[in-house]
């Protein structure tokens, strides 16, 4: 399967219908899992090997739908570019979508960029509902389809993949891909920006595979989309209860709805807290401040001076702040060790109460370099030197 | 199901679709008719098949896309109506060709495909689809065809379509296709010159013709078969007047020689006594014993009358086998060998076949003497070689000898090897059975060695 990049499938079509590939391969996101993009394999045409230049009229368009991927063939001719596409819809050789059904086949307009990538959506929502009624081979699983529909929540974001895992004699299984309802608008922006990719939206998906009609073998599954799945502290914020046996979706989908929704909660509380910490500690420091993090609020340097022994705290807050104690980190401004490092110690279990506010953990903290800093003070001048 | 295609059909449809610049669809035009198989086999009576054919004569190519069907595939009757004008009902499928794409029906191919089923009245309406795939570098394109009929269960739809004739000719039967000829000219061509070939029955002349000539020679060999019959009733006349002849001789030799017996008997009487006469008698009764037991000699007095046939002489042979005297019962049989085997002249099967009732002459081959050659010329003295290996019955032989000789002289005409015969009998007698000899000192019977 040649894979072909936006770039060159772009180049080789025939030039009546790029504007219609374009639209699909740049801007082309169908289904709930959209951080998969449209994929155009096996570029071929339908004329003669005679005709000159760029005459490419026939593709397979790969969709992420349900966890698979739809392989479908979309057929044009170079020669009469205004005439609607045919398909060949793979392996799904009895998905017969009803004509009536797709209103941008029926009213093809040649001329309207999006109309191709409409088309394969509506498409897409037919192919959803031929899987829904194939769903009726199990009535488990059709009455886990059923509940879910019912509730608003989940109904209108779900996506089923369902058949025989070999189409002679193979199990019944079903894939189900549910969209949380999980608010990630409140994450801070700073940790959505760390990632080299394209964020594109923040999604969390679940997959919940049924391996048997009867469902003794399921195995869900948490997708995060790249930044929130930084957000949230990375694939260990992935781990989601397994599925209770015997029980059922509508049960099990909004537990895990809630976790998520904690998890977020938590780190977004975390955000406030530190930021008002980082408040707090620039009122009780006020010119003792060096420098702090003023976007993600995690860190934060003071230069204090004790009996003309002056000294840096660097001050670390964990990403679960206040649940975590902050660590701090004692600098002094004078001593080398024989490394050529600044004489440091690392100071992480000190008087310390996650319920404090800034405001009090701010004179606690002041309490406590007060009392350690002729300690460090002496270790400063007997490990290090000038 | 099977399906063929004519090959001029099927090209006529490679060539429009590969001159055309994009997908190419067209109606199939033919009929479908239902073969019914009888089979017979060892294990069952009968085994009836019913298979339904399907032949496609002609094709109707479209001349664009979308011109009887709109862009959601539903079909416009009155458009296809004035594609297809009369041959409506000729239509058995339809056929489409585009490149570079899968050997599956298409989204819209199945829709169109509901609906001509429909519309058309034809439960089983095929659909051809082409497909045209070429490598990278234009090198190579292959054309694929693969029939369906998509009415059928999912798993059954595709058929096989044989073209006739497309393969290795010269190890198959170039066949015939049932393809209605519809041309015009084509049939006022054959009227025209048809006579010149055909007869008013529409037979082809040189087939009867040819008849002809057989059945004169069936006819011939009909007549030739009478003939032979004839000559061969003739012949066995005469095999018989001459085996009565032979008997008659036989008698007046016996006759005579009792004759001279009886005038030497009494002349031994007279100057011999008792003694002689006793042993004479018994030479002379041994004498006449062996004699009588010698039969395929005719010369030698025998108590029947007519000298044996040969089947006779078989059956003799079968009763002196069983009382297990002197044997000569395998010299009866022809004895295999040579025409011209070394040291022996070929008496004439002729003279042989006729002493011994039938065709004994052609097998029973001058006779192999283990020491002496045989020297045949009808003298006595030839005879004597043969007689020289039995041990101490040579006055017989020689007696015997003469008299043939003597007889042999009076019929020289007639059966110039006739004494040849009986000495060759006597040699094949003696050849036959070198085993068994009677304890009476058959002179016969000790010759063989």
């Amino acid at each position: 399967m040649n894979n072909i990049s936006p770039e060159v499938a772009l180049h080789r079509i025939s030039p009546e219908l790029r504007p219609l590939l374009c639209s699909v391969v740049r801007n082309g996101r169908v289904g709930l899992d959209s951080t998969n993009c449209l994929r155009v394999t096996d570029l071929k045409t339908g004329c003669t090997t005679l005709t000159p230049g760029p005459s490419c009229d026939r593709f397979k368009l790969h969709i992420p739908y349900a966890g698979e991927t739809l392989k479908w063939d979309i057929i044009f001719n170079a020669q009469y570019p205004e005439l609607p596409p045919d398909f060949i819809f793979g392996e799904d050789a009895e998905f017969l979508p009803e004509p009536s059904e797709l209103p941008h086949l029926v009213q093809w307009d040649a001329g309207n960029p999006e109309c191709l990538l409409q088309l394969v959506k509506e498409l897409i929502q037919q192919y959803h509902d031929y899987q829904c009624q194939r769903l009726r081979e199990s009535s488990r699983l059709l009455f886990e389809y059923g509940s879910l529909l019912e509730d608003p929540n989940y109904g209108r974001n779900m996506e089923i993949y369902a058949g025989r895992k070999n189409s002679w004699t193979g199990e019944f299984s079903a894939r189900f891909l549910l969209k949380l309802p999980v608010d990630f608008s409140n994450i801070p922006v700073y940790l959505l920006k760390d990632t080299a990719l394209d964020p594109g939206e923040d999604v969390a998906l679940l997959s919940v595979s049924f391996e048997d009609a009867e469902a003794t073998q399921v195995f869900p599954k948490l997708y995060l989309s790249p930044s929130i799945e930084h957000a949230l502290g990375g694939s260990s914020a992935l781990h989601i209860p397994a599925f209770p046996s015997g029980g059922c979706l509508i049960d099990y989908v909004p537990q895990v709805c809630q976790l998520l929704t904690n998890k977020v909660q938590y780190v977004i509380q975390g955000y406030h807290k530190r930021r008002e910490y980082i408040a707090a500690f620039l009122s009780h420091f006020g010119t003792g401040v060096v420098e702090y993090d003023a976007e993600g609020f995690t860190k934060l340097t003071l230069l204090l001076m004790w009996k003309d022994f002056c000294f840096l705290v660097h001050v670390d807050l964990p990403l679960y702040f206040p649940r975590d104690q902050p660590t701090l980190t004692f600098q002094s401004v004078y001593h080398f060790t024989n490394s050529g490092q600044l004489y440091s110690q690392v100071q992480k279990s000190y008087p310390y109460s996650p319920r404090w506010d800034g405001n009090e953990m701010a004179k606690r903290a002041k309490a406590y370099f007060k009392t350690f800093i002729p300690q460090f003070q002496e270790g400063a001048f007997a490990n290090g030197k000038l | 199901m099977a399906a063929s295609i004519s090959g001029y059909t099927f090209s006529s449809v490679c060539y429009h679709s590969a001159n055309s610049n994009s997908d190419h669809e067209g109606f199939l035009l033919g009929e479908v008719r239902q073969e019914e198989t009888v089979s017979i086999s060892d294990t069952q009576i009968s085994t009836a098949e019913l298979i339904q054919v399907v032949e496609i004569h002609n094709h109707d190519p479209c001349a664009q896309l979308f011109s009887f069907y709109d862009y959601a595939g539903k079909i416009n009757e009155e458009s296809l109506n004035s594609i297809l004008k009369d041959r409506r009902k000729n239509v058995i499928g339809w056929y489409r060709f585009r490149r570079n794409t899968q050997q599956q029906m298409s989204f819209r191919e199945q829709i169109i495909h509901k609906q001509l089923t429909q519309l058309l009245g034809v439960p089983d309406l095929v659909f051809l689809l082409f497909s045209f795939i070429s490598t990278a570098n234009s090198s190579t394109h292959a054309l694929e065809y693969v029939l369906f009929r998509p009415n059928r269960s999912r798993y059954n739809q595709r058929i096989t379509l044989t073209i006739p004739n497309l393969g290795n000719t010269s190890q198959q039967e170039y066949k015939v296709s049932s393809v209605p000829n519809t041309s015009l000219n084509y049939t006022q061509v054959i009227k025209e010159h048809g006579a010149e070939f055909f007869d008013k029955d529409g037979v082809m002349k040189d087939i009867r013709t040819i008849f002809q000539v057989y059945s004169a020679l069936q006819d011939k060999v009909q007549a030739v078969c009478g003939e032979v019959e004839q000559s061969e009733r003739v012949r066995e006349k005469i095999q018989e007047d001459v085996n009565k002849l032979k008997q008659q001789i036989a008698l007046r030799k016996r006759k005579t020689a009792e004759e001279e017996r009886k005038l030497r008997e009494s002349e031994n009487a007279d100057s011999h006594p008792t003694s002689e006469e006793n042993t004479d008698p018994s030479e002379a009764s041994s004498q006449s014993r062996i004699n009588f037991h010698t039969p395929p000699a005719p010369e030698r007095p025998s108590t029947s009358p007519n000298p044996p046939s040969y089947a006779d002489l078989l059956t003799q042979d079968d009763s002196l086998l069983s009382s297990s005297s002197p044997p000569t019962s395998a010299a009866l049989l022809p004895r295999p060998q040579a025409v011209g085997s070394p040291g022996h002249p070929t008496p004439g099967p002729l003279g042989i076949g006729l002493g011994l009732g039938l065709g004994l002459g052609a097998s029973s081959n001058p006779v192999t003497t283990p020491s002496s050659p045989y020297l045949g010329n009808g003298d006595g003295s030839s005879s004597d070689s043969l007689d020289r290996q039995a041990a101490g019955q040579e006055d017989d032989e020689e007696d015997d000898d003469d008299e043939e000789d003597e007889d042999s002289s009076e019929y020289e005409n007639l059966l110039s090897e006739a004494p040849h015969l009986p000495l060759v009998s006597a040699s094949v007698l003696a050849q036959g059975r070198p085993a068994a000899l009677s304890p009476d000192g058959d002179a016969r019977g000790s010759q063989t060695t």
